[in-house]
């Protein structure tokens, strides 16, 4: 397979939508339990940033450096396998380079820390980020002016953030954004709910919000559940 | 035997010139151990007493962390001296490691510089309770206040000052104790003359606001004291006892000043060793039982139980080998038998000594706890010594990895000898130098943790053991192999009269993700004889030896042969060891060859406004940044960089970050050079074998 059939196989297609290319700020969010493949779909995104030749931030917080790059080698490593990627070595390598992980501890995150940090990044030329992933933040200590802040940032800078939340357990998930993010999806562009499906191998990538092209395929997606890439089969 | 309670095991480490050596060389002084004193820079040409190597006193730093004994109001102190320079880290880390507690020295005017906050961080590592003293507060732009502060911003210290100066830079004339509300004066031409009187009226009200946030900051550590704070009548003895728990507890840091150069409060300092910092007993130090998976155990302090002794610095003494040794159990005596459980070697003690610096002193045993030095005992730093009952080890110390190299060479025949010698002690001394001999260029290569500290090593071989050597750039080692699969078939013929050479040799190579060489052998129906293929084998891997790109080892390649012919007569060994190397480098060319270069993984630590010129330092040098981390006032950036780019980086990364950054490598992968290096490196490597 070649880089260009794997970036169309790529389910951030369906969530970024047609007007991607205009109005590339904007936030996204990333639902799900605890361990269902939240760090994975967010990596999934950063992924084919890195697949399109652009650059990624990744920011982590409370997980280390080394672990956080694992995830990105083991999902590289797997879409290639499943995908019989030609030249896989090479591709890793040449994208990789867009790559870059800031890590925080949770104590020590704070989104004028981030800002600082992105700018000194841009200022030495080191990296241009046009999208960023943020996993591990945590919305059930956060209120609405720092996600605020967040978007001024995505704005300033031309950036897409994806951040990643847990939702709570035995929350309701029919009824629009679960804890602890409900109430705040008007801050967000696309908002997406990851559900395991019982007995099968497929995760079910439910859109709870997002743009109008996105409802071509409709609301629901169903995603591999190693490679998070679409699967056709499986209906 | 010595009442352990009244032992106390202190270093003192901080940032280069901060002024460790002199307050030292005081602490001697008022302790009389010394009776002059001698300045680091001193015109007297006698140099400090604790710098006791030529090259030491000549630079005016401190390399070796010399052990000295002396007593201050009936406690018995132990002092590392350690060397407060970012290339000799393992030294302050031996030396962190066999301490109780530290004095951590800051310079007034320069603050917490970087060498603080590294050695900060190895006491939280160590978990050594440490005191700080604020130091050359008779210099021009003194500001303790800064100081403290910087201790609780960059460091996260809860510091908080015991005492208030009575003026600051040229004027300062003494200090205020904030536990006895005292105002202490330092006569005498030597300071050595303490004068107590009541604190002068202009400074009450500044110490009774300190004193006041000091009590708000201990009381939390004893209850006793909150009641008496409450009541407002807190004793001497109870603030005391608080700020002691406190300090022990790694939560609470006394912060004293003064100049050690101007003999002031030195003698306060030494007060608060003994009333603050933690005797043998205080503090729990865990031994490896290696009968039990190495499983942590606590050791007793008892003088009655089994010996465990470390040797934690070697030094080539005037009477051969000096051993270090910290007694953690037991008790050790002159003739006594003991065992390196390392070697399980047996030694006897000739003789024990305390060491003065120079100096030493006959003493007829050690009880535990007590830093003493051995001689005539064979081994190396970081071993444990029993008595041969007990199979445990002290936890084996942190080694960083040497992370750069250079080749040395000898002069002369009489260096090459002397240079030997010097090699092996080095090794011995520092786990860190290493040194080996490089199979292909035959070079000895050296190897430690940075520029400065392989230098002391090429100065130390000059001066102590005439060795001259000239210093060389160290080479890379680069690689090559294949990136895609190519066929053969090659025929060596040679036909000069008498028994000629025949064999035909088919197959193909190809890349191979891992491991460095496989043999495949796929020839069906006997066109190789059976008893020549494993002489294509040897053909193969000759070629392995030396790429034709730039010579380097060819590796990551499979070699099958599937089909040949050979002759009955002229077929033989060395025919076919031929037509497989003709074969190889037929294809060897066609399977597309690149060179490889070791890529090392980079970590550069450093005070985080300079993360983005740390940055733009290693993208300059072909880095690939993997992240960061924050940690505190520090940020640990992560990058995968070429080795070849990494040679006299830590001279760069010092003059970009004002020696504040350290970084270390190791080595990641081999990875493809880009197309501009390789051909580079194409172009020298056919300049040389013209040559």
């Amino acid at each position: 397979m070649l880089k260009q059939e794997l970036i169309e196989k790529n389910p951030i297609r369906h969530l970024k939508g047609e007007s991607d290319a205009k109005e590339s700020s904007r936030m996204g969010l990333v639902m799900a339990r605890a361990g269902v493949g939240k760090t994975a779909l967010l990596v999934q995104i950063a992924l084919d940033t890195l697949m399109n030749d652009k650059q990624v931030v990744h920011v982590s917080v409370g997980q280390s450096l080394d672990k956080t790059k694992l995830w990105y080698d083991d999902m590289f490593k797997d879409i290639a396998e499943v995908c019989k990627l030609d030249n896989a070595g090479e591709i890793h390598d040449s994208i990789m380079h867009n790559r870059m992980i800031i890590t925080f501890n949770e104590s020590k995150f704070s989104r004028a820390k981030l800002e600082e940090r992105l700018h000194d990044l841009v200022q030495q030329n080191v990296i241009k980020p046009s999208c960023m992933v943020v996993d591990g933040f945590d919305f059930g200590k956060t209120d609405r002016a720092v996600l605020e802040g967040m978007r001024d940032l995505a704005n300033a800078m031309n950036l897409q953030i994806w951040f990643s939340a847990v939702c709570d357990e035995g929350t309701d998930s029919q009824a629009g954004v679960p804890a602890p993010c409900a109430g705040m999806e008007d801050l967000f562009n696309t908002v997406v709910l990851l559900q395991p499906v019982a007995q099968s191998d497929c995760i079910d990538l439910k859109i709870i919000k997002g743009s109008a092209a996105v409802s071509k395929c409709g609301k629901l997606l169903k995603l591999d559940t190693r490679t998070f890439m679409i699967r056709e089969d499986c209906k | 035997m010595k009442d352990l309670s009244k032992v106390r095991n202190i270093g003192i480490s901080a940032h280069i010139d901060s002024g460790k050596t002199t307050l030292t060389e005081r602490i001697l002084f008022y302790t009389q151990r010394i009776h002059a004193i001698h300045e680091v820079r001193g015109k007297d040409g006698v140099g400090a007493k604790m710098d006791s190597m030529e090259l030491e006193r000549e630079r005016g730093i401190t390399i070796c962390s010399a052990a000295t004994y002396c007593d201050w109001k009936d406690h018995s102190i132990n002092i590392i001296d350690t060397p407060g320079h970012v290339d000799f880290t393992i030294e302050v880390e031996r030396a962190l490691r066999v301490l109780d507690g530290a004095v951590l020295i800051l310079c007034s005017v320069g603050g917490v510089q970087s060498q603080s906050i590294t050695v900060n961080r190895q006491m939280t590592r160590y978990r050594v309770p440490r005191v700080a003293f604020i130091n050359k507060c008779d210099r021009t732009g003194a500001n303790p206040e800064k100081v403290i502060k910087q201790l609780r911003e960059k460091l996260g210290l809860n510091a908080v000052p015991i005492q208030v100066p009575m003026g600051l830079e040229g004027d300062m004339q003494g200090l205020i104790d904030l536990v006895k509300m005292k105002a202490v004066y330092f006569d005498g031409e030597n300071g050595d003359k303490i004068r107590i009187e009541d604190i002068p009226a202009q400074y009450k009200d500044e110490c009774d606001a300190k004193r006041e946030e000091l009590l708000d900051a201990i009381s939390m550590f004893s209850d006793e004291l909150m009641e008496a704070v409450l009541e407002g009548s807190p004793t001497e003895e109870m603030i005391m006892d608080a700020i002691r728990k406190g300090t022990l507890s790694l939560e609470f840091t006394p912060v004293m000043m003064g100049s050690a150069y101007k003999n002031k409060g030195v003698q306060l300092l030494l007060d608060a060793v003994n009333d603050y910092l933690p005797c043998p007993t205080d503090v729990d130090n865990f031994a490896l039982d290696l009968d039990h998976d190495e499983a942590e155990v606590k050791v007793t302090n008892q003088p009655g139980d089994p010996l465990l002794a470390l040797a934690f610095k070697l030094e080539d003494g005037r009477y051969g080998q000096l051993t270090y040794v910290r007694t953690y159990q037991g008790t050790l005596k002159k003739g006594d038998s003991i065992v390196n459980v390392r070697t399980g070697k047996k030694a006897k003690v000739g003789r024990l000594v305390r060491m003065h610096s120079d100096e030493m002193e006959e003493i007829e045993e050690s009880g535990s706890g007590d830093i003493v030095a051995l001689f005539g005992i064979d081994c190396a730093s970081g071993d444990t010594f029993t008595r041969g009952d007990y199979n445990f080890s002290m936890s084996s110390m942190h080694v960083p990895e040497p992370v750069i190299s250079l080749s040395i060479t000898p002069v002369d025949n009489k260096a090459q000898d002397n240079m030997s010698k010097a090699l092996n002690r080095f090794t011995k001394e520092d786990p860190t130098f290493k040194t080996y001999v490089d199979q292909e260029t035959l070079e000895t290569i050296i190897s430690g943790m940075g520029e400065l500290h392989l230098d002391v090593y090429v100065e130390r071989m000059k001066r102590e053991y005439k060795a001259e050597v000239t210093v060389g750039a160290p080479q890379v080692a680069y690689r090559e192999t294949i990136t895609q699969r190519a066929e053969f078939n090659y025929t060596h013929k040679k036909q000069t009269g008498g028994s000629g050479q025949f064999g035909r040799v088919a197959g193909y190579i190809e890349p191979m993700e891992e491991g460095e060489y496989e043999f495949v052998d796929q020839i069906v129906g006997g066109s190789i004889p059976r008893e020549y293929i494993p002489s294509c084998d040897k053909g193969f891997q000759k070629c392995l030896e030396k790429g034709s790109l730039v010579g380097a080892h060819v590796t990551g390649v499979r070699c099958a042969i599937n089909d040949g012919a050979s002759h009955a007569v002229d077929s033989s060994d060395i025919a076919f060891q031929l037509a497989a190397m003709g074969g190889f480098k037929e294809a060897y060319m066609k399977a597309k060859p690149v060179i490889m270069e070791p890529i090392m993984k980079v970590a550069v630590e450093g005070p985080t406004e300079f993360q983005g010129s740390i940055m733009g330092s290693l993208n300059q040098r072909r880095g690939m940044i993997i992240g960061t981390n924050e940690e505190d006032a520090y940020t640990v950036i992560e990058a995968e960089v070429p080795l070849s780019e990494m040679f006299g980086y830590s001279t760069d990364l010092r003059s970009l970050t004002q020696g504040k950054a350290e970084f270390t490598m190791e080595f990641a992968t081999y990875r493809p050079v880009p197309k501009s290096v390789a051909e580079e490196l194409i172009a020298k490597a056919q300049k040389k074998d013209k040559k």
